[in-house]
């Protein structure tokens, strides 16, 4: 191993999905050198999507060929405070992805925006339920950004994503579809919504039927051939099925690698490292000020990056790990309430409920995109929380994104043997006739639920590995049982011959086994005031002013929502003030505390 | 980032028909009838073998606007010399140099040679042109330069292989000549660079026959000029009859050849013949660039010609094989006012064919593949192999994904670009103007023979197409030639490559189209 | 998100009680013709089969192993990863978790048993996909995920030894030799944790050894399993198609073709 120090550029990117590809083509627009560090390979939709090769459900959806090994990095996890947390050694809960284009190339692409309430949330509760309502021991917080503020970067992430979409209205003028709860937008989708598959046809029927309010899910899956602001163009989404766990090969869904890459290549002060593993953010003597990073490349030689700004994008967690591994912002400790860094770390409260057809007519889950359709009917504060004593929500969607054999087999039915013939018969028929309906809710977060290094074990690189410290609280199991209550009347609209409910129980801990969404957040959260949060509005360290944190990390509590529409804001967000406020000053913070 | 030079062009990363850098030859079968008649002419021994075929050349243009592979040179110039530079660079992306002389290897020093043409008796190798003294062209003179571009002739005396198209060049005027000279001279950084030597056997290595050649063939430059002169309708199309027939050498491929390989003939007032489609290069195909309204270009629109050579995507067709690396090195970088004035040119050529009729569609292959129910063979393949992105009615998704029906490519008399398209795939390179690639992956692992053959002959077939079936027998001849496709077919470029950067720390532009 | 349909299920090889771990789902109604499985949870050694209990009414596949099938089984490919006896056990043992039956043919005609062979010589099956550095605990909470030193390798090496030492101590004749019935009761045995193998419980082989079937079943067939696309076809999966534009909305009609694989086999 030999050391090395390499000139300094203006910027250094620390990860390449789509936080850091954002950060970097908006930086190297304003001129600047930028050098983008990502910890795995090269992606090529040519090779890693390749028709008809890449539509290989093992390699895939099981291998986890794009995504994090374990064997390289891990986090150990535990529920609560008094036990010992032990390394997650296989990946199931959730899965980060790696190589270029992040976790944005193996996204489903379910593209939304936040709703006005998310971002404000705590003075929303504390406006309407007093503060009384927010029970001991949640942190619940504002995000310091509006709805309003962030509405153009929302408009302008959908236009380089390529999303498809109804809006409810445009300008304040209905549209005559859409999502009645949806805030009001400055523009329509760049693309018409995805057409429904069968499935989804069908919940739009039984959901309407039953009073609630079903629209189209906003999909970065293009609905037809795009070109987006960048020159970069789409395909059409053809409904393979194949989009979480795998590149596109129509090249339809949305990803760094698609939408923003071969843009970002054709800039001459645009550098992409791969296989370059940061290890810790470099800080002067003063500990205010990073001087760059060193990291790792694949001959196992450290590299220090000399740069003047450091943007941290990598996955939500790994942001949050390499704030604490250089000491940028002060540790999170839950007993003396002190520190940001690994504070609010949330997830998201998601359950899946099946539902059998009669045999009459296949569901044809194999058929799938990012679309579906949704209702948001106990989405957010869009029902009356005065007389269920919780806070937040889930919207109810059918969301098919393609159910391969593998998946659709390892699925258990209780009360069905899990093997021989009856289960073959049993799962057969739930692979043709079942579909499933999920409830994505809202996650809150606890003083007692965050993020900190681990005592025992470590990274292949020899560094204390993140530790997970985390459990469903009663606010979160109670919110969730109270939602999936209602889809009673959807089932019942639906004619379904049979169901069985997803839901949260109370004295069932978080289980690392089972895949439930990589929609890990917070950590080093946004906010207005630096006791409870690790960065300024702006995605900028409270602590060390050169440095932008960006991501879902910045996220004070999980929404019902996915997150990557807003994190693509936040990133647009973050770059502008950049570039038009933190280039032109001194260096210094854009916000005083 | 040290030096600000952003060079645009950008070393072949790999297109297409090469799969693995080295293995892949540009192959023009009729080489070696010429060849084998111009040795039979005469006995004289000459030339020992050397680099083979050369430089380039090409017109100005009127806004001199993006680079050929500049890459900052020897001291800085001063702004006259700069502005000729800038012109020349231009001049070489309309005459489109590095598509020969810059080896398809990513990562390859740009007009440095290299690249291979391979013929039945041997391989030639495009001859490194940088200004090194020793292994480029640094000591010509600009007469000695101008000669060999405009009339195949080399400082030594001997002849140029004719794949260097100097009978079209033979148009170029002394302003875009000089503007070339002075760029390569100090604008391309120089490359000690032995070119590869050519692997001719003798007799075919004799040099001396390819005079005779010459001067049954090639133009006078006088002549040459004396044809760019003529008169036409507008200075605009005096401007695209200028950059097609003479630096552009459209004719090279898109003209038949003759018994000797002479193109039969060079400019629009030659006749019919003019760019009315040619023999297969590299196991391409280039279709008639005339008004035939199904295998020419008669249904296509001034703007759809303009895209194409911008960005090598339209709604009826996208670039592939060899015409794909002419826009990718050359007509991407030309200014609208060109590309426009050479639209318009073609545009003017009439149908060779008079008797060919427009297509028009037919739904009954889409109502066959929407049935569901029992398919023919060729219907089958193509749902389980090309439907997904050309669609059950041959319309593709375009610009993405380009179209079958209709697309006169496909209804070429000659199958093999189909063929080859099917066995090998392609890729489409990002543009300046349209930064996505795309690649077309290929079936050679997937379908036999049989099957390709079976393929082909529905697509060439459905939706109101009306070529020739295909037989197995093209097939079978075809997967010979080509050189192993890559497993599953992806003509791949080279994301193994760790740094890659806009071109500021190594003086090239990103070789691959890795994302 | 979308993420979810598709994953239910923990199948997790840790000795947890089968069913999903981050949300129980509470079914109100019982699927017609399928018995409730009583013994679903039974933890009991040799207790009688739950499973069998649960045989849907004029079940066919338990009875026996010359159901008919679809593809008459090919001669055992020579394993290249286990060994002969090993390699016995395997394919008995998978045969009865994926029988043949009325259904479609079991795992052995599928290739499953190759599949897993092939697979164990992969990076995977080197257990170069999990994090693999001590110290280990294996006494932590199940829900905490797999907590063993073992690799797949290691995982099938202990657990076919073990079944192998345990059948010699319990019925004195290996595995492959006893009648349907009796190898049923023991992998119910093994589902159920009754035992364990030098620190593997026998949980952790049986979900082991019951993933890699249904992935052997379903896979593309260049994997080695999943032949003649008979697993696809079974499910009613059309395979690397990877395109529905024209059938995404036809609600009256299901979509009407038959698998194609990776290399272009159809069924």
């Amino acid at each position: 191993m030999t050391e090395k120090t390499l000139s300094p550029v203006d910027v250094v990117v620390v990860g390449s999905g789509w936080a850091g590809s954002i950060m970097a083509k908006e930086l190297c627009e304003a001129g600047l050198s930028v050098v983008m560090l990502e910890r795995r390979g090269r992606r090529s939709t040519a090779r890693d999507g390749a028709y008809p090769s890449s539509l290989d459900e093992l390699e895939g959806a099981v291998r986890y060929k794009l995504f994090q090994n374990p064997a390289d990095t891990t986090v150990t996890v535990r529920n609560r405070m008094d036990q010992e947390a032990v390394p997650y050694r296989r990946l199931a809960a959730f899965l980060p992805g790696a190589g270029v284009g992040g976790a944005g190339l193996h996204w489903t692409g379910v593209h939304f925006r936040a709703t006005p309430q998310d971002l404000r949330l705590r003075s929303h509760i504390v406006e309407r339920y007093g503060r009384a309502f927010i029970p001991e021991g949640m942190n619940l917080q504002d995000y310091g950004v509006t709805y309003e503020e962030l509405e153009p970067f929302f408009d302008r992430a959908e236009k380089v994503f390529g999303t498809s979409g109804e809006a409810y209205t445009v300008g304040g003028k209905a549209t005559g579809k859409g999502n009645i709860f949806a805030p009001d937008r400055s523009d329509d989708f760049p693309l018409p919504p995805l057409r429904d598959v069968y499935t989804a046809h069908l919940f739009r029927q039984a959901a309407a039927e039953a009073g609630y309010h079903p629209y189209a899910m906003p999909a970065a899956n293009a609905s037809q051939p795009y070109t987006n602001p960048y020159g970069a163009q789409m395909g059409p989404c053809n409904f393979c099925g194949y989009c979480s766990d795998y590149a596109c090969y129509m090249y339809a869904k949305a990803s760094p690698n698609v939408n923003i890459m071969p843009a970002l290549r054709r800039h001459e002060n645009f550098t992409l490292r791969s296989n370059a593993h940061v290890l810790k953010v470099l800080l002067d003597s003063t500990g205010r000020k990073a001087t760059g990073v060193v990291y790792q490349d694949a001959e196992g030689n450290h590299i220090t990056q000399p740069a003047g700004l450091v943007i941290l994008a990598a996955f939500q967690f790994h942001n949050v790990h390499l704030m604490l591994l250089s000491g940028i912002g002060k540790a999170y400790d839950p007993v003396s309430n002190t520190g940001t860094v690994g504070r609010n770390f949330t997830y998201q409260n998601i359950t899946n409920s099946t539902v059998w057809m009669p045999p009459t007519r296949s569901t044809d889950q194999f058929i799938g995109s990012a679309g579906g359709v949704a209702i948001d009917d106990f989405n957010c504060d869009n029902f009356d929380h005065g007389p269920h004593g919780f806070i937040g929500g889930s919207p109810l969607w059918v969301n098919q994104a393609g159910v391969k054999p593998i998946a659709g087999a390892k699925a258990t039915t209780p009360g069905v043997p899990r093997w021989g013939s009856a289960w073959k018969k049993a799962a057969i028929d739930t692979y043709r006739h079942s579909f499933t309906i999920n409830a994505q809710g809202s996650n809150m977060a606890y003083r007692d639920v965050y993020l900190d290094l681990d005592p025992t074990w470590r990274t292949s690189y020899g560094q204390p590995m993140l530790r997970m410290t985390f459990d469903w609280k009663d606010n979160d199991i109670r919110m969730n049982r109270y939602v999936i209550g209602h889809l009673e009347g959807i089932v019942k609209a639906l004619g379904a011959r049979d169901v069985q409910y997803g839901m949260r129980e109370e004295g069932k801990p978080f289980d690392v086994r089972a895949y439930q969404t990589t929609h890990l957040c917070g950590g080093a959260v946004m906010g207005e005031d630096p006791k409870t949060s690790a960065l300024n509005r702006y995605l900028q360290s409270w602590d060390v002013p050169n440095v932008f944190v960006v991501g879902a990390n910045a996220f004070p509590q999980g929404m019902g929502y996915n997150p990557t529409g807003l994190v693509a804001a936040l990133a647009y967000w973050s770059a502008y003030h950049i570039r038009t406020q933190w280039l032109k000053g001194n260096g210094g913070p854009l916000v005083t505390p | 980032m040290n030096s600000r030079t952003f060079p645009r062009i950008t070393p072949p990363a790999s297109l297409a028909p090469r799969h693995n850098t080295q293995g892949k030859h540009r192959r023009n079968t009729g080489f070696s009838a010429l060849l084998f008649c111009a040795v039979a002419l005469s006995v004289h021994l000459s030339a020992p073998v050397f680099a083979a075929d050369s430089s380039p050349v090409s017109p100005s243009a009127s806004t001199p606007a993006q680079p050929i592979p500049a890459t900052a040179t020897h001291a800085p110039a001063d702004p006259a010399t700069q502005d000729l530079i800038t012109k020349g660079r231009y001049v070489a992306a309309a005459a489109d140099c590095a598509a020969c002389h810059t080896a398809p290897a990513p990562g390859s020093a740009p007009l440095a040679g290299g690249y291979p043409f391979a013929l039945p008796f041997g391989t030639l190798y495009a001859s490194n042109i940088t200004p090194d003294p020793a292994y480029g062209i640094g000591k010509w003179t600009e007469a000695q330069f101008v000669r060999a571009i405009r009339e195949g002739v080399r400082p030594d005396g001997t002849s140029l292989y004719p794949v260097m198209p100097y009978p079209s060049y033979a148009r170029m005027t002394d302003a875009d000549l000089h503007a070339l000279y002075v760029y390569i001279m100090h604008g391309v950084q120089p490359v000690a660079q032995a070119p590869q030597a050519n692997t001719i056997r003798w007799p075919f290595s004799l040099r001396f026959p390819l005079t005779l050649w010459r001067w049954m063939f090639a133009p006078s430059p006088e002549a040459a000029r004396a044809s760019a002169e003529r008169s036409f309708a507008s200075p605009e199309l005096a401007r695209g009859a200028y950059l097609v027939e003479g630096p552009g050498h459209c004719g090279a491929c898109h003209t038949a050849r003759g018994m000797a390989m002479q193109e039969r003939a060079l400019t629009a007032q030659d006749g019919p013949r003019y760019l009315a489609g040619g023999a297969a290069v590299d196991d391409w195909t280039p279709p008639s660039l005339r008004g035939e309204p199904r295998t020419g270009l008669g249904a296509w629109s001034e703007a759809d010609l303009t895209a194409f050579l911008r960005t090598g995507r339209t709604t009826r067709g996208s670039a592939f094989g060899t015409m794909e690396m002419a826009v990718h090195h050359g007509t991407q970088y030309l200014t609208d006012d060109d590309l426009t004035a050479m639209a318009r040119y073609l545009k003017t050529l009439p149908p060779a064919d008079t008797k060919e009729q427009p297509w028009q569609a037919d739904s009954a292959a889409s109502r066959a593949l929407l049935s569901g129910s029992r398919l023919t063979q060729g219907q089958k393949l193509y749902l389980d192999n090309c439907a997904a992105c050309h669609r059950s009615t041959g319309a593709g998704y375009a610009p993405a994904f380009p179209p079958l029906a209709g697309n006169p490519v496909v209804m070429n008399r000659a199958p093999d670009s189909i063929i080859h398209i099917i066995l090998h795939g392609a890729t489409l390179h990002g543009t300046d103007a349209a930064p996505s690639a795309f690649t077309m992956p290929g079936f050679a692992s997937r379908l036999t023979d049989a099957q390709v053959a079976a393929l082909a002959t529905f697509i060439r077939q459905a939706w109101g197409n009306n070529a020739p079936a295909v037989n197995d027998m093209a097939v079978t001849r075809m997967r010979k030639t080509l050189a192993p496709p890559s497993p599953h077919g992806s003509p791949e470029e080279n994301p193994e490559k760790n740094t890659v950067t806009g071109g500021a720390e190594n003086g090239i532009h990103p070789p691959t189209d890795a994302e | 998100m979308p993420d979810i349909p598709h994953r239910p299920l923990p199948t997790s090889p840790e000795a947890a009680p089968p069913q999903p771990s981050a949300a129980s789902p509470t079914r109100r109604h019982v699927v017609q013709g399928l018995g409730t499985g009583t013994a679903a949870l039974a933890l009991a050694g040799l207790a009688p089969s739950a499973g069998a209990q649960a045989v849907p009414q004029g079940g066919t596949g338990r009875a026996g192993s010359a159901t008919p099938s679809a593809h008459t089984p090919p001669a055992p490919d020579a394993p290249r990863f286990f060994s002969p006896a090993d390699f016995a056990l395997l394919r008995a043992a998978c045969e009865r978790i994926f029988p043949a039956d009325t259904q479609g043919p079991g795992a052995i005609a599928l290739g499953v048993p190759n599949f897993i062979d092939a697979q164990m010589d992969t990076p995977w099956g080197r257990g170069e996909l999990w994090y693999m550095q001590g110290p280990y605990r294996p006494d932590a909470p199940a829900n905490l995920g797999y907590q063993l030193p073992y690799s797949p390798q290691q995982i099938y090496r202990k657990g076919l030894a073990g079944v192998q030492a345990w059948m010699r101590q319990t019925h004195q004749a290996a595995f492959e030799t006893l009648p349907p019935e009796e190898q049923d009761r023991i992998l119910e045995a093994l589902e159920h944790n009754a035992t364990q193998f030098d620190g593997l419980p026998a949980a952790v082989f049986f979900e082991q050894l019951r993933t890699d079937t249904i992935e052997g079943a379903f896979s593309d067939p260049l994997h080695g399993g999943n032949r003649h696309l008979a697993g696809w076809t079974m499910m009613g999966f059309p395979g690397a198609r990877g395109d529905y534009m024209d059938w995404v909305d036809q609600y009256d009609t299901p979509y009407p073709y038959g698998p194609v694989s990776i290399s272009g086999e159809t069924a």
